[in-house]
């Protein structure tokens, strides 16, 4: 048996120092510095003037900022409402024991989120087309009243974007939701079972509180992807910059891209930037809050 | 010193050591080896467009043979990347080529700051000292002016034509020189308007449009005497010929009147539907019209160009799309000759013929203008000279006086046109006069807002809201 001094206290230090050093320069820098540059007005990081509360006001009264900001709420209900329901139907389906190719489809419903969030933008650009998309060539095929230039893109700007994040999102939804199923105790199941509960009263009473926990780290995850939209309508609308017809998919993300790096007011910016991180946080000491129990038992 | 070294050794393993070691040594390499361009030596160029690039690199052992110290450096970047790498080299200092080619929607925020930090060499006494302002098309330094100064030279003119299906509309017996204005042009065009199927939807329309894609309302905005700004940089959204002209579109786009197809032709998918009739012309700047002889090799023969129609008679024939300056950099250690190289790419008649006949634009330079390229017959556009054609039309192209928020303000419009057409679609409206006090309305609305976004920038003068 060998014995060994103890370390230095500053030890730890030393191998937390890479961290620390990297964390500073690229995440505590960088909030110091975009706190500061919400109270400046800027033409790039090196031209500053330094203008009080200017950014916040005038953001208070942008009709554009409101205007992404009402966008971005609409597509996160939206996509609250539309993604968990069906993931959560998806994973129960690819739960059945005796559907066939099982393997294959929970490949298929996975696949789109390998693809990645501008090739989906782009995909869903051509399908949505009017006239020569495949949505309405198909539509119209089988549907002959069908409108071959039923406008998706233009004019159901919302249902387009939450198709096309459904299409991107929902395997990996399922995927997490299917797991969670696969661990729900079976025997609580057959006992429910044996006790004459139907398969709704089964899937209410045990199997629902057994997957809550997942749920409720999806809806978190969704809620938090669905506020920093950007991709997708950047791409879809790229014509419009990204805001898309009379503003309809500007997005808060898109926003604070358009004024920080197209216009150069990193000024504004990071007031948009930090009115987000605001909104981000409250919406986890909600989550937080409604999860206090779980916790405690926990 | 030594004991904290000493401690070190002894809390890691060798392993680990040898890790920490290269990884401090790579620190110091990166940190004391002297900067190099990532792009390498010479006289480096920034282009956003694979044919510039092309081009410009068939060029390179010419300039090379020339200037042997200073090889010729071409670099394409996409547009977005384009103007990341421009902003972060002009705001921070990271390294930025020599020469920079442009659009002037990705240039705009570069003179959103004071005059003395945009980031290109103001060129305009170089420009009136070389007598170059007198001998360039007027209209094409203007979109890279700022405060009257002139920070680019002038890649094109970029005229707007009419590209038509001639094989269609010849065989319907329409002669296309005896129209003269839109009113003209609908009439004329609207027994081919036609739906070929029992379905009752609209298969081919006269003319096809993006509302999605704000530039077309620019064209006709311009073309119309509208724009956005005047000289002085004054936001100029709710002038009342814009409200006129938006008023009139609206009605093309929606209601019971309506003449076009709303389809973004300057796409993939819309290249297809000029392919099989959809529309019987599309609204084709010059280098359009390259990307569809490009494109549409099958339709050889088959497409005409002519003049826009004008909004009224007298009017002008044609519009503006589009723009791209090459700049040189303040940061560019080779001023002088980065200006040699601007001029001769730009202005040198040898550049100007390769330019058209690779992507039919046409030169700014009005010496240039008589160059045998321009008047020959082509065959893809039914023997017509198309470069004379456009050249026709380059010296009514309208001014568009920059702003760095012309972006911003191309939208607004664009999405007050798009309110209206709602509004014409609701309310069936069929006459101009029924929907301008919407236009109006809608315009001083836009007006405010741009102007309460410029009034907070402190680096421009500000106007009043």
């Amino acid at each position: 048996m060998s014995s060994r001094r103890p370390h230095p206290a500053w030890a730890p230090w030393l191998f937390l120092a890479p961290f620390l050093l990297f964390f500073a320069a690229f995440g505590a820098w960088p909030l110091v510095r975009s706190f500061m540059l919400a109270f400046e007005q800027t033409f790039g990081p090196r031209t500053t003037v330094y203008v009080g509360t200017l950014n916040f006001r005038f953001l208070l009264h942008d009709p554009l900022f409101w205007a992404a900001v009402r966008n971005t709420a609409v597509f996160t209900i939206g996509t609250l409402v539309v993604q968990v329901p069906v993931a959560l139907a998806l994973a129960l389906l690819l739960n059945r024991p005796d559907l066939r190719g099982r393997a294959l489809f929970r490949l298929i419903f996975f696949s789109p989120t390998i693809v990645g969030s501008i090739f989906v933008g782009v995909i869903f650009s051509l399908l949505l087309e009017k006239r020569s998309g495949l949505v309405n060539t198909v539509l119209h095929a089988a549907f002959h009243s069908w409108n071959p230039d039923f406008p998706w893109v233009d004019g159901f700007v919302m249902p387009s974007l939450l198709i096309a994040s459904l299409w991107l999102s929902v395997g990996f939804n399922m995927s997490y939701l299917l797991a969670a199923l696969q661990n729900v105790p079976g025997d609580q199941l057959d006992a429910a079972a044996i006790d004459g509960a139907n398969a709704w009263q089964r899937f209410r009473h045990v199997t629902l509180p057994a997957i809550q926990p997942v749920i409720g780290i999806l809806v978190l995850l969704t809620v938090v992807g669905a506020l920093q939209l950007f991709d997708l309508p950047f791409i879809l609308y790229a014509d419009s910059f990204g805001n898309g017809p009379n503003n309809a998919a500007l997005s808060i993300v898109t926003y604070l891209y358009q004024t920080g790096f197209r216009s150069g007011d990193l000024g504004y910016a990071s007031a948009i930037g930090w009115i987000l991180t605001i909104i981000l946080v409250l919406i986890a000491l909600g989550y937080r809050w409604l999860t206090r129990e779980e916790d405690a038992a926990a | 010193m030594k004991s904290f070294l000493a401690g070190v050794v002894r809390i890691l393993s060798p392993g680990v050591s040898l890790v920490l070691a290269l990884g401090l040594v790579s620190v110091l390499l990166i940190a004391f080896l002297p900067a190099h361009s990532a792009d390498g030596d010479g006289l480096q160029v920034w282009v956003f467009d694979a044919n510039q690039a092309t081009l410009y690199r068939t060029l390179a052992p010419e300039w090379d043979r020339r200037h042997p110290t200073l090889p010729l450096r071409i670099s394409q970047v996409v547009g977005p990347a384009l103007q990341s790498r421009m902003l972060s080299g002009f705001y921070s200092g990271t390294p930025v080529a020599d020469l920079i080619e442009i659009d002037r929607i990705q240039v705009a925020p570069v003179f959103a700051g004071p005059l003395q930090d945009v980031g290109f060499v103001d060129l305009t006494e170089r420009l009136e000292k070389e007598g170059l302002m007198a001998r360039v098309n007027r209209a094409s330094f203007s979109p890279w002016t700022s405060r009257g100064h002139i920070f680019g030279l002038p890649h094109d003119v970029h005229p707007v034509m009419l590209v038509y299906r001639a094989d269609l509309v010849e065989a319907a017996g329409i002669e296309v020189n005896r129209i003269e204005t839109w009113d003209d042009y609908f009439r004329v065009m609207r027994p081919l308007r036609s739906a070929s199927d029992s379905d009752g939807y609209i298969d081919r329309y006269p003319l096809a449009l993006s509302l999605n894609n704000p530039f077309f309302s620019e064209i006709f905005l311009l073309q119309g005497g509208g724009g956005y700004f005047d000289g002085a940089g004054a936001p100029t959204l709710n002038s009342p010929v814009n409200a006129r002209l938006l008023a009139r579109l609206a009605l093309w786009y929606g209601g019971p009147g309506r003449e076009i197809g709303n389809f973004d032709m300057f796409s993939g998918a819309g290249l297809q539907l000029i392919s099989n009739g959809y529309t019987l012309a599309i609204l084709a700047p010059d280098w359009y019209a390259g990307s569809i002889v490009t494109s549409l090799p099958h339709l050889a023969g088959k497409l005409k160009v002519m003049p826009m129609p004008a909004w009224e008679h007298g009017g002008r024939r044609t519009s503006v799309n589009g723009g791209t300056m090459l700049g040189i950099t303040k940061a560019s250690r080779h001023p002088q000759e980065a200006w040699e190289l601007a001029k001769y790419l730009y202005f040198s008649p040898v550049v100007a013929e390769r330019l058209f006949a690779t992507t039919h634009i046409v030169s700014p330079m009005i010496p240039n203008w008589t160059l045998a390229c321009y008047d020959a017959p082509d065959p893809y556009f039914s023997r017509q000279p198309v470069g004379r054609l456009y050249l026709r039309q380059a010296p009514q192209v309208p001014l568009r006086p920059s702003s760095p928020y012309i972006g911003t303000a191309i939208l607004m419009v664009n999405n007050a046109l798009t309110r209206l057409i709602q509004i014409v679609e609701s309310r069936h409206f069929t006459a101009p006069a029924q929907i301008e006090p919407e236009a109006r309305q809608m315009l001083d609305q836009a007006q405010g807002l741009l102007l309460a976004e410029m009034h907070r920038n402190v680096f421009l003068n500000r106007p009043t809201p």
